[in-house]
């Protein structure tokens, strides 16, 4: 505390400010003028000349693009006065509370408000995240002192180790309460993932489970190749556990947030006075803010169990029986020496078959992916993300989106299948993967889970999966280049199981 | 009539008080030559998030900066070497400065030189005390800040280099009357004009492009967004200006060949600095068309990597380096032009 009431000022006038909010420890020197202000004012004044001077066909186009000129060339004049701090603060869900303005006809201000009050009583700040005490069970899910570690501003010490990790590494992308609406995501293919669905694509358990914290983990280490997603390898161990916390912690933060806003839509009485949350029952109405408390905790500690139950979920995987070869072909002849041309027949026979599978009825994977794993089938799909808030209307129909875009929501894209022939995939390229990815499908996307003997008799067999895997694997326009030995330890460790 | 030109060989280190002295440009040199590491230094704190490895200023963790051991920084946590060897070359800077303004006031008898070489040292400690702010407020709007000043620094350091070397004080007019009895074109108004464009353009483009580096969550992504257009429609608008300059060296060979070369070297760094800045974005965020070429769609960003860490800190030195750049190709042209005027043609 002493060394910041020094409260040192760059900037002249706002000096005084700066000084006042130092002295309360706030350090925030934006009090004056919150950027917002300006930008509203620009933004009013601007509507407003356009409003009137020019012809209405003219309007929309040429608004969009002045005005968000406008609003940059605002900031960089408040940049320059040194108005740009803002505390930072978890944003609520501000799309999905349109969204069910828009479709139950409720106003949602005050739920919303509500909501966010509980939340914060609940899960805290960014700047100080709390992990409910009622969370604590026998094994706990998360520990308090890695949240904090990854909460926070950024700093390190004299060990080397950070602190704030989220806010270092991640928020440019999956944004502060892990929206996937951080400042960079209408500019990255595909969107940055939303935390506060629940939902991941890249994991050991099957759609609906939610991920292990190894499945995270792996992740952070991987990365998410061909998109924006980094690989965090060079992180230090303990920094990854801690993210990986901050991830559970704000994907349940944000799937709580999502229920009450549900419920209050469709549940409560507004006109009857009836409120999700209201903080100064406490004093007045003890009964009814203990019946709130209540109710708040106990659907917490439901999403909070499903992450808890993720480990038991996993699907252990039986190797390939041990005549069948898996694997890229390039991969054997390095692990047995067999002459590059002649491909051993049982893996060239694997091949043969997962293709047609893959090709047929069954499987119908080319129903999507195309005859020939190019990418080329079904383009009009959405994704659950998306989904999500355009219910009830074309996600295609301006009109119906520009209220949702106002709020945030990022311009919807069609999830398309994956082109197969690259030789690479996002959630590990290890035969064991692929064979996850297939029978499990990707949770969010279109890609579903495939049917499988003997639960259902028209589906597949695991050793049919192995061959489609062998197709996949040999698919790549250019498998013998691509092929690496983490490939071959892929493949040791499917056959492991 | 103009004044005859002063003949080179009469002027000793001293001899003149307007003329010339090896001393003031030497130390200006090495000021300039000092200051792009010190920016180097500075672009690896920002892209380490290492700003905040010290948490006190002017000290270290409770040591004089000085006395700081070195086997704690030197060896220590990479944060920790670059923050703290940041702040040791940041006072280097300032050591220079002072001794610049010394063998000013001493060796240079122009007025206005002498109170320019007292603003860069003026310059340098609200510099150095921006960066201290942005310790102590923990601030990184500060940060930001501090990373638009260091550039500017930068260019006044290599203005003073321009300013105080033999070929300001004494060329330009022989130079000029040389090319006037030869019936050349001098330095004209146009390429004086696109040199200073290219400076106010390519300092804008530093300006948006720390919007975009120094980042926070609350920044919304439509304005981002809105930063990132800007920062390309500036990137064509400098590599304009840089190609008009080009042209116009290329067609005009009566051009001062101080000019010429600063000029081949500007448009050289413009493209370096397309192609770094190509770069910064696929380390940073990867193409948004990741599938249509093989090699994009194998490529995984990794946070902190080597290569990645390198690029974007050299689109960062890059920048700064054509802002200084232009600012000696917009001072050797205004200045080739001043005194080239005062000889008339005849
Ligand atoms: C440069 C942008 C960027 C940064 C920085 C970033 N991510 Fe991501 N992240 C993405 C994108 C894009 C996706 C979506 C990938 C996809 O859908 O295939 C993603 C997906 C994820 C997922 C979901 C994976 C799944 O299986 O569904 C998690 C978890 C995640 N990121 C965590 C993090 C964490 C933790 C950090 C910080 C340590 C981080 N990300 C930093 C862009 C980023
Ligand atoms: C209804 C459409 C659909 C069907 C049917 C379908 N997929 Fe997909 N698949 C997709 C989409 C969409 C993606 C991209 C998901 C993403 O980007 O996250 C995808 C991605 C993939 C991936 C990439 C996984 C990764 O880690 O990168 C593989 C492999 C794959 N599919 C294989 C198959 C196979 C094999 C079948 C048949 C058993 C199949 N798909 C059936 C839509 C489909």
């Amino acid at each position: 505390m002493r060394r910041r009431s020094s409260g040192f000022s760059p900037q002249g006038q706002g000096g005084a400010e700066v000084k006042h909010a130092v002295a309360l420890g706030q350090a925030d020197s934006c009090s004056a003028i919150p950027r917002n202000q300006i930008e509203m004012f620009l933004v009013w004044k601007f509507r407003h000349l356009a409003s009137r001077g020019l012809p209405a066909r003219w309007q929309t186009a040429t608004r969009a693009a002045a005005f968000r000129a406008l609003i940059v060339v605002g900031s960089l004049l408040t940049m320059a006065v040194g108005c740009n701090r803002q505390q930072p603060s978890f944003e609520p869900n501000r799309v999905l509370a349109k969204r069910l303005e828009l479709s139950e006809s409720v106003p949602m201000e005050q739920a919303t408000a509500d909501v966010g009050q509980a939340l914060e009583v609940l899960f805290g700040t960014p700047d100080t995240p709390k992990w409910p005490e009622f969370l604590d069970g026998e094994q706990p899910l998360i520990s308090r002192e890695r949240l904090a570690r990854a909460g926070g501003a950024v700093s390190s010490d004299e060990e080397g180790r950070h602190f704030g990790l989220f806010r270092e590494h991640c928020v440019s992308c999956h944004g502060t309460n892990g929206d996937g609406l951080g400042p960079t995501a209408a500019l990255l293919n595909p969107y940055p993932r939303d935390f506060r669905l629940g939902k991941f694509k890249f994991k050991s358990t099957p759609i609906g489970s939610k991920p292990t914290r190894d499945d995270l983990k792996q992740l952070l280490l991987r990365g998410v190749v061909g998109t924006s997603m980094p690989s965090f390898s060079l992180l230090e161990d303990e920094d990854l556990e801690a993210l990986t916390d901050y991830v559970i912690y704000l994907s349940i933060r944000g799937e709580l947030e999502r229920r009450l806003l549900n419920e209050a839509a469709l549940e409560l009485d507004f006109d009857g006075g009836e409120r999700v949350f209201d903080e100064a029952a406490k004093e007045s109405d003890p009964e009814l803010y203990a019946e709130q408390m209540l109710h708040i905790q106990s659907q917490t500690q439901r999403i909070a169990k499903q992450w808890s139950e993720a480990e038991s979920q996993v699907v252990a995987i039986e190797g390939p029986p041990a005549e069948l070869p898996v694997g890229r072909w390039v991969d054997l002849r390095a692990a047995e020496s067999i002459n590059l041309s002649q491909m051993p027949d049982a893996l060239e026979q694997s091949i043969a078959r997962g293709k047609q599978l893959f090709q047929g009825n069954v499987a119908s994977c080319a129903f999507c992916h195309g005859p020939e794993g190019a990418g080329d089938g079904q383009q009009n799909n959405y994704d659950e993300w998306t989904r999500d808030w355009t219910l009830g209307f074309d996600p295609r129909d301006p009109e119906a989106l520009s209220p949702m875009l106002e709020e945030g929501a990022l311009k919807p894209r069609n999830i398309l299948p994956r082109n197969l022939r690259l030789g690479v995939f996002r959630g590990g390229s290890s035969p064991a993967d692929l064979y996850r990815r297939i029978v499990f499908g990707i949770e969010g996307t279109p890609m579903p889970a495939l049917p499988m003997k003997p639960d259902n008799p028209q589906g597949l067999t695991a050793n049919q999966v192995w061959d489609i895997v062998n197709y996949l694997l040999n698919l790549s326009d250019d498998s013998l280049s691509t092929a690496t030995t983490s490939d071959l330890e892929g493949s040791s460790q499917a056959k492991n199981g | 009539m103009a004044d005859p030109t002063p003949d080179p060989k009469h002027i000793g280190d001293r001899s003149l008080a307007t003329g010339y002295s090896a001393l003031v440009h030497r130390l200006s040199v090495i000021l300039t030559v000092a200051v792009f590491p010190l920016i180097w230094v500075g672009g690896l704190v920002t892209t380490y998030d290492a700003g905040m490895a010290v948490p006190d200023w002017p000290g270290t963790y409770g040591w004089n900066m000085f006395a700081y051991p070195a086997s704690t920084w030197l060896f220590g946590p990479f944060d920790l070497l670059v923050e703290h060897s940041h702040r040791l070359l940041g006072t280097l800077a300032g050591l220079l400065s002072i001794a610049l303004v010394v063998a000013a006031f001493r060796n240079d008898g122009r007025p206005w030189f002498r109170r320019w070489t007292l603003l860069l040292l003026l310059a340098v400690i609200a510099q150095g005390a921006l960066g201290g702010a942005r310790v102590l407020l923990d601030e990184r709007t500060v940060a930001m800040i501090h990373g638009c000043t260091g550039p500017l620094f930068f260019a006044m350091a290599a203005a003073t280099a321009v300013m105080s070397s033999r070929w300001w004080i004494e060329r330009p007019a022989a130079e000029a009357s040389s090319q006037t009895a030869l019936g050349q074109n001098a330095t004209g108004p146009f390429l004086c004009w696109l040199a200073s464009s290219l400076l106010v353009a390519s300092y804008l483009q530093l300006i948006v492009g720390a919007q975009l580096r120094h980042v926070t969550g609350s920044v919304p992504h439509s304005l981002f967004k809105g930063f990132v257009h800007m920062h390309l429609g500036l990137a064509g608008l400098v590599a304009l200006i840089a190609s008009g300059l080009l042209l116009t060296c290329i067609f005009n060979g009566g051009l001062p060949a101080r000019v010429r070369r600063a000029v081949f070297l500007v448009f050289a760094a413009v493209l370096l600095q397309i192609a770094l800045g190509i770069g910064t974005w696929i380390v940073n965020y990867a193409l948004p068309w990741a599938e249509l070429n093989a090699w994009l769609a194998s490529y995984t960003i990794s946070a902190k990597g080597y290569w990645e860490s390198l690029v974007v800190t050299a689109h960062v030195a890059t920048g700064a380096l054509i802002i200084s750049l232009s600012t000696v190709v917009a001072l050797r042209a205004w200045r080739s032009r001043a005194t080239s005027t005062q000889v008339p043609a005849n």
